[in-house]
């Protein structure tokens, strides 16, 4: 009788449950044909799972046992629960095993209970979240009740474990039904996120860093009048290929991006957690953001946005504000720390394609400069000549088409920089210094178009990569050296697509090598506090992370580190066209960083990217020396003269 | 307007040549040359400019062709022979390796210069026109005369090439022998060489052609001339736009560098070398109208002391590439600075001519304010951090003690200066409330501007005393207090004021006021010029042959033309022996110095200016407790060397007193003082 009962509930909560999600399905199965391979996707999933989402959720080890705990001991009981229905009346030994699961399950409960009542994170939503750990004690506890009598030979009244039963099951339903926006929405839509996911290269198995970013096909000139309204970036929910939809939804809501994102610690009207509920809300067709009851955007409040799945997703009163689309610096902060693998910063460059390409709604200065871009093939609307005119004194042998070198140095639109002409400069003669065979293009070099297509200008970016591309495959050279991350992105990662492959090297790589080898030896030990701000485009994209640290110790340095560094390191802002786009917020992003420079104590913080410089060297008052790590090392290697 | 570094950072490219970036410094005759010969002080000098980050430094202001117009007397360099090109080549590559242009002007000086010096050769010149500045009547040149100055011309180009530089100009400007020929002024030849302006263009042209024949087409060229002579006899800015045009338009020159006026008389020299009376850029308008013109760059220099206006003068298309020569003299690494942002650490030239007026009287160009320049042998530019922390007390806020602080604060040391006013300065301050000579108060706004930036514990409005001094538990200390007006012995001094009491509006000046000026500087003319124009009657009285004798030639001519101006009685030879009251008014006595007669003045007030007597009470008050006993080592001093430890077992501080707590002399001498004691610190 109370196997049976139990089994009727389970069987008939899992059926309801199982109903939802088809339903639920319909929802994300309403974007964009993508593709996929089902199967590969399946087979890859386990791995993907205990391999790629473990290491994040295991970086808060607290949340890493929980998690175990109640998800190993919730599923282990279904299964059992499952079992028992098949071999009807079920044996002491399966209920025994079934009271062991969820004395697991309570205890991680328990945990659960500890970290939404006691420890209380800032990050977490609340609503339909907060009977979460009910909903857990509930059903573990009523049901370990039951298991325990049942394994004992079942000495409790009948009624009281029909009780107890009833309770579990409403708490069950609570849980499972919770596949239509609750909680557990996340395990199935996140398993399937896992098998489906739209870049599947970042993932242990795959082929490593990427861009997430898929070229645009646009329709030639003649076609024009006839191309579908639209097809430029994403306008409505709809417009998402179905995986990245699905990937929304995977979204628990823990709020760690939320932690992550600089745009969020300075106030700019972006959290990342409240932009993926956006979206997940804009797939209703009735949508608002009324039922989110996590931390709002700042300065934003909740409640008043409106949308649906065929409906614009950004504007004044849709589901997304423009100040918050344009907010984000692309850095990558959230995606590196969501656990369901969700890609935001994807996502935002496909809202800003539509936004740019087909509205020309471009806000700030990033118009301007994306005009100046397609004038003149740089941002600052300068003649390209002048890109070397700080080097006028230097002499830099310029590689001709059809030349050959060992090393062509990719300067990048910092040389029009004043303060960015400083470290080009010591990278030059360190270069020299090194008898290093060098050239550069010359006016053959153009904007990498990285801005352009994090601002979403897709089709700037393709004018001006094709040109590159032909520039440098009419070239022979070894690799490519560049000191700007951004540029070391775009052409590693992303000018494969249209057809330029080169090995790129970053200029710490490349001073590491050169100290190594010994072509440069350290003379002068900087012998001073530094701590190192990792580039987001040479970090998190491009996971290069120890040359940097490697290159300052050698050159010796006391080196300190950040509480965000490496991989998790937080951005200074100058990402992702941020600095033209100029949302303004309650801080600065770069005033964030430097309270995290302030707090190693370090006397001076070391840059690798031009962006870096500028952002972390234009924070007013008081504070660390901003130094490029080439300065530095350039210093270090003085030879007496 | 963008930022200058946008204007300036940009190459200019001459033919083969690429400039780095549009600053350069103009040939000048800073008198470092030895034996006639740019040897290393000469070259340190440039190669710091070069290292500074300056596109192209231009030296040998005035080099010579020629056995006649001698180069030795003021210690210029003699491009006449070929022992020169050595000295060129290393020159060429200590400027080379820093990636700055390196040029030299050549000239022959015609009638400007002497003839009683070197080979007491008789002075050429178009015309035996008299040269006023020289005093000189020059030969009129004879066709042997053409044959051989030409063909010194076209040699002295070749050493230039050879010797690796990369290029130069020739001097036809301040009245030199080839704008001797072009001014009506200098040339009244009948001949082919004289008349019309297409004659008197012909002896420069034949100049040019021998040496493009002797080095080529691609080698560049350039020619220094005058916009406008701005006399009535000389060349109008039409006749030297003509003669840009004419030259460029033959492909002679590669580049013309302009300026404004010429310099055959003592007021015309001043005002061609324009100092801090002058607005900035006074002559800009000359150059910009010869550039419209000309089809090729143009350069241009004279009092440009700021980088935004130089960013003017090029952005706005006025000129190509803009000389800061002095700018360079107070700042040499000015441009590096622009490079790196650090347009608030420019120590900008203030005008004051020390540089100048120092050579015209045989001395060296030395810096008001920067006491490295010209000294880059032992002075650095760029101060080195000290092996060892120590806690220096500097007294005294002036130029000396400021520099003192600085200076030690660059060497890494912990400094507290503590000076009596309520405002860093000294006696700049005083200088500065002279009309015209506002601008000497940039030499304190740098240095105290410094000093806060290094940290330096700056305390206003605090009276130094022993116990303050020794409260700070110094290493060193170092006294810069200064002096005060020395009012002289001479009976009734103390009926007299000093020129002190009336600039810092201490005592109005009112009715008749007799300035007596016993040092013939700055201070005597500018008292009288300041007094004058608040209404007073003025008659200055000095021992000296002529008023403000002791000035350079740049800076003396305008004392005299305001004096001049505002009816200052000017009264020379005289010493002032005795004051005596008369009423409520005084009666000077002033005895002519070569007479010994005596004359009277009746007047409302009497002010003198006899220098400084130092402020050494506090010095007196610490010399005994002192390590050493208040003594700079000199020959230490002299030779680089840190102060000699004085061990006496018991610790303490060592003492040194700078500037003119010593005895009172001028800024240069504070700052050098206070720089060559604590760069070894």
């Amino acid at each position: 009788m109370i196997a049976t009962a139990l089994t009727t509930v389970v069987l008939a909560v899992l059926a309801i449950g199982a109903a939802l999600a088809a339903w639920q399905s319909r929802r994300w199965l309403a974007g964009r044909p993508a593709t996929v391979g089902v199967v590969t996707g399946l087979r890859a999933l386990p791995g993907r799972y205990l391999v790629d989402v473990h290491h994040v959720v295991g970086r808060t080890p607290f949340n890493a046992r929980f998690h175990a705990l109640v998800a190993g001991g919730f599923l282990a009981a279904l299964v059992l629960l499952v079992a028992m229905g098949v071999a009807i009346g079920g044996s002491r030994i399966l209920w025994l095993l079934l009271a062991l699961v969820l004395a697991i399950m309570l205890a991680g409960a328990l945990m659960v209970r500890h970290r939404r009542r006691v420890l209380r994170p800032r990050e977490l939503s609340q609503g339909r979240f907060a009977r979460l750990p009910l909903s857990l004690l509930g059903f573990s506890g009523c049901l370990l009740l039951v298991a325990l009598d049942q394994s004992l030979g079942g000495v409790m009244p009948e009624a009281l474990a029909l009780v107890l039963i009833a309770v579990a099951g409403a708490a069950m339903a609570d849980l499972v039904w919770g596949v239509w926006k609750g909680p557990l929405k996340h395990a199935v839509h996140g398993a399937l996120h896992l098998a489906f996911h739209p870049r599947p290269a970042r993932f242990h198995d795959g082929k490593g860093r990427d861009t997430g970013l898929k070229p645009l096909t646009f329709a030639p000139a003649e076609d024009a009048r006839t191309a579908e309204p639209g097809s430029l970036g994403v306008e409505r929910p709809v417009d998402f290929a179905w995986n990245r939809l699905l990937g929304f939804d995977a979204c628990v809501q823990c709020g760690r991006c939320e932690t992550a994102c600089p745009a969020y610690a300075a106030g700019l009207p972006l959290n990342p957690k409240k932009l993926v509920q956006d979206l997940v809300a804009a797939m209703d067709s009735q949508a608002s953001d009324a039922a989110y009851a996590g931390n709002p955007h700042p300065g934003r409040g909740v409640g008043k946005a409106h949308g649906g799945a065929a409906l614009p997703l950004i504007g004044h009163d849709a589901m997304i504000h423009p100040d918050t689309l344009w907010s984000c610096t692309t850095c990558r902060a959230c995606v590196q720390e969501c656990p369901m693998m969700i890609e935001h910063v994807d996502a935002v460059v496909d809202l800003r394609r539509f936004q740019t390409l087909e509205l020309g709604a471009i806000p700030g200065k990033a118009a301007v400069m994306l005009e100046e871009l397609r004038a003149t093939d740089n941002p600052g609307g300068r003649a390209l000549a002048r890109r070397w005119d700080w080097a006028a004194d230097l002499s830099l042998p310029r590689l001709p088409a059809g030349g050959s070198c060992d090393t062509l140095l990719w300067v990048g639109d910092g040389a029009f920089d004043l303060r960015v002409q400083r470290s080009l400069r010591a990278l030059v003669l360190l270069l020299r210094r090194a008898g290093m065979d060098f050239a550069v293009l010359g006016e053959e070099e153009l904007d990498c178009g990285d801005v352009a297509r994090r601002l979403g200008d897709e089709a700037t970016f393709q004018s001006l990569a094709t040109r590159n591309i032909a520039t440098l495959n009419a070239r022979r050279f070894t690799r490519i050296v560049t000191a700007d991350p951004h540029a070391l992105h775009t052409l590693r990662n992303e000018y494969p697509a249209f057809g330029g492959s080169w090995t790129v090297v970053h200029h710490t790589a490349l001073l590491l090598e050169l100290i190594t080898t010994g072509a440069l030896t350290v003379t002068k030990p900087v012998g001073r506090s530094v701590t190192f701000h990792d580039p987001c485009y040479l970090g998190r994209y491009n996971g290069e992370i120890e040359a940097p640290r490697a290159l300052l110790d050698a050159i010796g340095v006391e080196r300190r580190e950040m509480l965000r560094s490496g991989l998790r390191s937080s951005c200074c802002g100058g990402g992702g066209g941020a600095p033209l786009t100029d949302v303004s917020g309650e801080r600065r992003i770069p005033d964030v960083r430097m309270e995290h420079v302030r707090e190693t104590g370090a006397a001076m913080v070391a840059v690798a990217c031009p962006n870096c410089a500028l952002m972390l060297e234009g924070v007013v008052g008081p504070r660390p020396e901003v130094a490029e790590i080439a300065e530095l090392v350039l210093a270090a290697t003085e030879t007496a003269r | 307007m963008s930022s200058p570094a946008e204007a300036l950072l940009k190459p200019l490219q001459i033919k083969h040549l690429t400039i780095r970036n549009r600053v350069m410094s103009t040939s000048h005759a800073p008198g470092y040359g030895s034996e006639g010969k740019p040897k290393e002080r000469y070259q340190l000098y440039h190669e710091e400019k070069a290292k500074g980050g300056i596109g192209l430094t231009m030296f040998g202001g005035s080099s010579s062709v020629a056995v006649d117009s001698p180069a030795a007397p003021w210690n210029q360099i003699s491009v006449a022979d070929d022992s020169v090109i050595p000295f060129f080549r290393e020159f060429s590559d200590r400027v080379h390796r820093h990636g700055a242009a390196l040029m030299i002007q050549l000239t022959h000086m015609g009638r400007r210069t002497r003839w009683d010096t070197e080979n007491w050769l008789p002075t050429v010149s178009a015309s035996a026109a008299r040269e006023p500045a020289h005093r000189n009547t020059p030969k009129e040149m004879e066709d042997f005369d053409f044959k051989r100055i030409i063909a010194g011309y076209a040699a002295a180009a070749r050493r230039c090439k050879e010797g690796g530089l990369d290029g130069f100009e020739l001097s036809a400007a301040h009245g030199h022998l080839i704008d001797q020929f072009w001014s009506p002024s200098a040339n009244r030849r009948t001949d082919k060489y004289g008349g019309s302006l297409e004659n008197r263009m012909r002896f420069g042209i034949e100049v040019f052609e021998a040496i493009r024949a002797e080095v080529g087409d691609d080698y560049v060229i350039g020619m220094r001339m005058s916009g406008d002579e701005l006399i009535d006899d000389g060349l109008s800015h039409e006749d030297c736009i003509a003669i840009a045009r004419s030259y460029a338009e033959r492909g002679l020159i590669d580049f013309v560098n302009v300026l404004g006026g010429q310099a055959r008389d003592h007021l015309a020299h001043a005002i061609s070398l324009p100092n801090m009376s002058f607005p900035v850029a006074p002559f800009l308008h000359l150059a910009s109208g010869i550039k419209r013109e000309a089809g090729i760059p143009v350069f241009h220099a004279q009092r440009v002391t700021d980088l935004a206006t130089a960013a003017r003068a090029v952005e706005d298309g006025h000129v190509d590439m803009v000389a800061m020569t002095r700018a360079h003299i107070a700042d040499p690494h000015l441009v590096r600075k622009l490079m790196e942002g650090r347009l608030d650490d420019v120590r900008q030239c203030v005008g004051a001519g020390y540089c100048i007026d120092r050579i015209y009287v045989g001395g060296d160009a030395l810096c008001i304010q920067n006491a490295a320049t010209g000294r880059e042998r032992s002075m650095p530019h760029v101060i080195p951090k000290a092996e060892r922390k120590r806690r220096v007390v500097v007294v005294g806020g002036g130029p000396g003690g400021l520099e003192a602080a600085r200076v030690c604060a660059e060497r890494g040391h912990s400094v507290v200066l503590l000076e009596r006013n309520a405002a860093p300065g000294g006696q700049i301050n005083i200088a500065a409330k002279a009309t015209w000579r506002e601008a000497m108060s940039g030499i304190t706004r740098w240095l105290s501007q410094q000093v806060t930036k290094l940290g330096v514990d700056v305390r206003m409005g605090v009276e130094a005393d022993r116990a303050a001094v020794e409260a700070e538990n110094p290493d060193v200390v170092i006294l810069a207090t200064g002096g005060r007006p020395n009012r002289g012995d001479f009976k009734g001094a103390d009926l007299a004021v000093s020129t002190w009491d009336i600039l810092t509006g201490a005592v109005e000046p009112t009715g008749t006021v007799l300035m007596y000026d016993g040092t013939g500087q700055h201070h005597g003319a500018s008292c009288a010029e300041f007094m004058a124009k608040r209404g007073a009657l003025v008659e200055i009285a000095t021992p000296d042959r002529m008023v403000a004798e002791e000035v350079g030639t740049t800076n003396q001519p305008i004392h005299l033309r305001e004096l001049y101006k505002l009816n200052v009685v000017m009264t020379t030879n005289h010493q002032l022996v005795e004051i005596y009251p008369e009423g409520n008014r005084r009666v000077a006595v002033l005895r002519n110095e070569y007479t010994h007669e005596e004359e009277e003045r009746l007047v409302d007030q009497i002010v003198v200016e006899l220098g400084t007597l130092p402020n050494d009470g506090l010095y007196f008050d610490l010399k005994d407790r002192s390590l050493n006993r208040g003594q700079t080592d000199l020959d230490s001093l002299i030779a680089g060397r840190p102060q000699p430890v004085q061990a006496n077992g018991h610790g303490g501080y060592t003492l040194h007193r700078i500037g003119d707590a010593v005895a009172g002399r001028n800024i240069h001498a504070a700052i050098y003082d206070a720089a060559r004691l604590c760069k070894d610190i």
